[in-house]
C-alpha cells in the first residue's frame, strides 16, 4: 500500500515550548488514522503542519508527494480542511459562504457548492445567513466546505468537538460516507469511541508519537486475553479448582463472575469449560473480556507519564 | 482581473454593503468632508476676505500659486484666493480614501481571525498577495469613486457659490492628474498599508492607531502648499505619481513579507 501521509521527524517548537517532537508516520491511501491525545498534545500543531498552514522547525512532511513546506498551493488544491472551530462569514447565506471558498478553486464552483449542500443536508437552509446556524449545522457546513473542491486527502481536527449528541453523531455518519468513498482522512479526536469506530489505525500522540496501530492490536499489545466464566453460583470448590488448573495464570471474581488469564486464550478455553462443569459449575455464558480504547489510551498516556517523569 | 481577487473583492462588497453602518460611512463621511471643504470656502471669502487672508500665512502660499500660473495675476484678489483654495481640493479629496482606509482596511485580517475564518482561507490555494491585494481593491475601489463622486460634488458647488467663471481656472493638467493619478495610487496605498495595519494588530484600534500614520503626509503636502512652502507643479506632481507606483509596489512586498501565515494562525486567540 503507498503511503499519502508521511512525516520524517516532523518537530515544531514555539520558542522553548516543544509542541511536536521528531513525528514519523506513515498513512495508507484510503486509510482513516485516529490521532489521539490529550488537550495540549501537538494535535492541532500537527495538522497545522500537514496542511501547510505552518512550517515546521525541524524534519518535515509529504502529502501525495508533495512537500507541505514547500509547495503550499500545489498541496491546497488537493487537501480538505476542518479546522478545530468552523469559522463562517455570519452576515453571509451558507450558500454565498462554501461559494466564496471554492471559488478558490479550478471548479464548477457553483455546481460542487449545490452538490455538497444537498449531500450535508443544508440545502433547504442554504440561502439563510450562516449567522443563524446551529453549531451541528455550522460543523456540517464546515465538511461541506473542506469537500468542496473533491480532495483526496481531508484532515478534520476535532469534528465532533463541542457538539450535542445527535449532530455528533450526524457528523460521524458524514465521515463514515467519507471513508467509503476512498478518501485518506487523518482525524483528529480525543473521542476514543469515535476513533473505534471511524479508524483503520489509531495514534496516540502526546507531543511525541507513543503507539500506532490498529484498535484491536492495541488492546491485545497492552492487555492479556482474558475469559469471562458467568455462572449461576460461584463456590469456592469451583475457585479452588480453577485456581490449580496449571494453565490458568490468574483468576479473579466478580460477583457471578470469572475472570480468567489464561496461558493459551484459544487451547484452553475448552479445558477450563470442562473442569468448572466436572466440579458442578452450571454455566451461562462465556466469553472474551473486551478492553474498551479508553482503557488502552489511558494507560498509554499513564505510562508515556511516567516514563518522561 | 485575477480570478481569485475579484473573489475576495466580491466577497467583501457583499459583507460591507450588507451592513447599513458600513455602507453610510462609506457615503456619508466623502459628502461630509466635500460639505465642510465648500463651507470653509465660502466663509473665509464672505466673512474673512482677502484684504485680511492675504495678510495670513495662506497668502503667501497664494502668491506662490499665482507665480506658477501668470494668467492668474489678471483676476482680482478674491477671485484668485477662490481659485488657489480650490485647486487644493484634490489634495484634500485624498483624506476621503484615507479615512475610509484606516476604518474598513485596518479591519479586514482582523474581521477573518475574529471570525475564525483564516485559517480555512490561508487552507485554499489563495497566494498571500492575492488576498491583501484583494482586500486593498475591495476598499479602494468604491472609495475612488465615491471621491471621484465628491469631486464633481465640489465643481457643482463651486458654480453654486457664483464661480463658475473660475472653472477654467480650476480644471487643469494639475487638477486632473492629482485627481485621476494620484487619488487612485493615495488610495491604493493607504487601504495596503491599512491590511498590513490590520494583519499586525490583534484588534481593530490597534490596527487604525497604526494607520492613522498615512494621514500625516497628505496633511503635510496640503499644509506645505496652503502656506507657500511647496508647490506642486505637474513635474512634481508627476515625479511624486511614480514615487507612488513604486511605494505600492514596495508595500505590497513588505506586507507579503510582514503576513507572517504562522503567527496570525497560531497567536489569535
Amino acid at each position: 500500500m503507498s503511503a499519502t501521509i508521511e512525516t520524517f521527524n516532523l518537530t515544531k517548537k514555539f520558542d522553548n515550548l516543544t509542541a511536536v517532537e521528531d513525528l514519523c508516520i506513515q498513512v495508507n491511501k484510503g486509510e482513516v488514522l485516529g490521532f489521539l491525545g490529550p488537550n495540549g498534545a501537538g494535535k492541532t500543531t500537527t495538522i497545522r503542519m500537514l496542511a501547510g498552514i505552518i512550517a515546521p522547525t525541524k524534519g518535515y512532511a509529504v502529502v501525495e508527494g508533495i512537500r507541505t513546506d514547500e509547495e503550499i498551493e500545489r498541496l491546497h488544491e488537493i487537501i480538505g480542511l476542518l479546522t478545530e472551530t468552523p469559522g463562517f462569514y455570519g452576515r453571509l447565506s451558507a450558500r454565498e459562504n462554501l461559494l466564496y471558498f471554492a471559488r478558490f478553486y479550478d471548479i464548477d464552483a457553483s455546481q460542487q457548492v449545490d452538490k455538497y449542500l444537498k449531500k450535508m443536508g443544508l440545502w433547504e437552509r442554504r440561502n439563510d445567513k450562516v449567522g443563524t446556524f446551529s453549531k451541528g449545522m455550522k460543523q456540517r457546513l464546515a465538511l461541506a466546505r473542506c469537500l468542496v473542491h473533491e480532495p483526496k486527502v481531508l484532515f478534520l481536527d476535532e469534528p465532533t468537538a463541542g457538539l450535542d449528541p445527535e449532530s455528533a453523531k450526524e457528523v460521524r455518519e458524514l465521515i463514515m460516507k467519507l471513508r467509503e468513498e476512498g478518501r485518506t482522512i487523518f482525524l483528529s479526536t480525543h473521542n476514543l469511541d469515535e476513533a473505534e469506530l471511524l479508524c483503520d489505525r489509531i495514534a496516540v500522540f502526546k507531543t511525541k508519537l507513543v503507539v500506532i496501530d490498529t484498535p484491536q492490536n492495541l488492546k491485545q499489545r497492552l492487555f492479556q486475553r482474558q475469559v469471562i466464566v458467568e455462572l449461576e453460583e460461584v463456590s469456592q470448590e469451583i475457585l479452588n479448582a480453577v485456581n490449580g488448573l496449571d494453565f490458568v495464570l490468574s483468576v479473579t471474581k466478580d460477583g457471578r463472575r470469572l475472570i480468567i488469564e489464561l496461558r493459551d486464550f484459544d487451547k484452553n478455553r475448552p479445558e477450563l469449560v470442562k473442569s468448572i462443569v466436572e466440579r458442578g459449575g452450571n454455566i451461562m455464558s462465556v466469553f472474551e473480556k473486551r478492553h474498551s480504547l479508553e482503557e488502552i489510551y489511558l494507560t498509554l498516556v499513564k505510562e508515556e507519564q511516567e516514563m518522561r517523569a | 482581473m485575477n480570478k481569485r481577487i475579484k473573489n475576495i473583492v466580491s466577497k467583501e462588497w457583499k459583507t460591507t454593503f450588507g451592513n447599513i453602518n458600513s455602507g453610510l460611512f462609506i457615503t456619508l463621511l466623502p459628502l461630509i468632508i466635500t460639505a465642510q471643504a465648500l463651507v470653509l470656502i465660502y466663509l473665509a471669502m464672505n466673512f474673512a476676505g482677502a484684504d485680511v487672508l492675504i495678510k495670513t500665512i495662506l497668502g503667501k502660499g497664494m502668491e506662490n500659486w499665482v507665480n506658477l500660473f501668470p494668467e492668474l495675476a489678471e483676476l482680482s484678489l478674491i477671485d484668485r484666493f477662490q481659485v488657489f483654495f480650490f485647486a487644493q481640493f484634490p489634495f484634500y479629496l485624498l483624506l476621503i480614501p484615507i479615512m475610509i482606509a484606516v476604518s474598513f482596511a485596518t479591519f479586514s485580517i482582523i474581521e477573518e481571525k475574529q471570525e475564525r475564518t483564516l485559517e480555512p482561507l490561508l487552507a485554499t490555494p489563495v497566494r498571500t498577495w492575492e488576498l491583501l491585494l484583494g482586500k486593498a481593491l475591495a476598499g479602494a475601489i468604491p472609495s475612488l469613486l465615491i471621491t471621484w463622486f465628491c469631486a464633481g460634488l465640489f465643481l457643482l458647488g463651486i458654480t453654486w457659490m457664483g464661480s463658475a467663471h473660475l472653472l477654467k481656472f480650476v480644471l487643469n493638467a494639475q487638477w486632473f492628474i492629482s485627481l485621476f493619478l494620484l487619488v487612485p495610487l493615495f488610495s491604493l496605498l493607504a487601504f495596503m498599508l491599512g491590511v498590513i495595519a490590520s494583519s499586525r494588530a490583534n484588534d481593530p484600534k490597534t490596527a487604525q492607531n497604526i494607520a492613522v500614520i498615512v494621514i500625516f503626509p497628505i496633511l503635510a503636502i496640503l499644509g506645505l502648499q496652503l502656506t507657500g512652502f511647496a508647490v506642486f507643479t505637474l513635474t512634481k506632481l508627476l515625479v511624486l505619481s511614480v514615487v507612488m507606483i513604486i511605494a505600492i509596489f514596495f508595500v505590497l512586498h513588505i506586507a507579503i513579507r510582514l503576513f507572517q501565515r504562522e503567527s496570525i494562525v497560531v497567536r489569535w486567540k
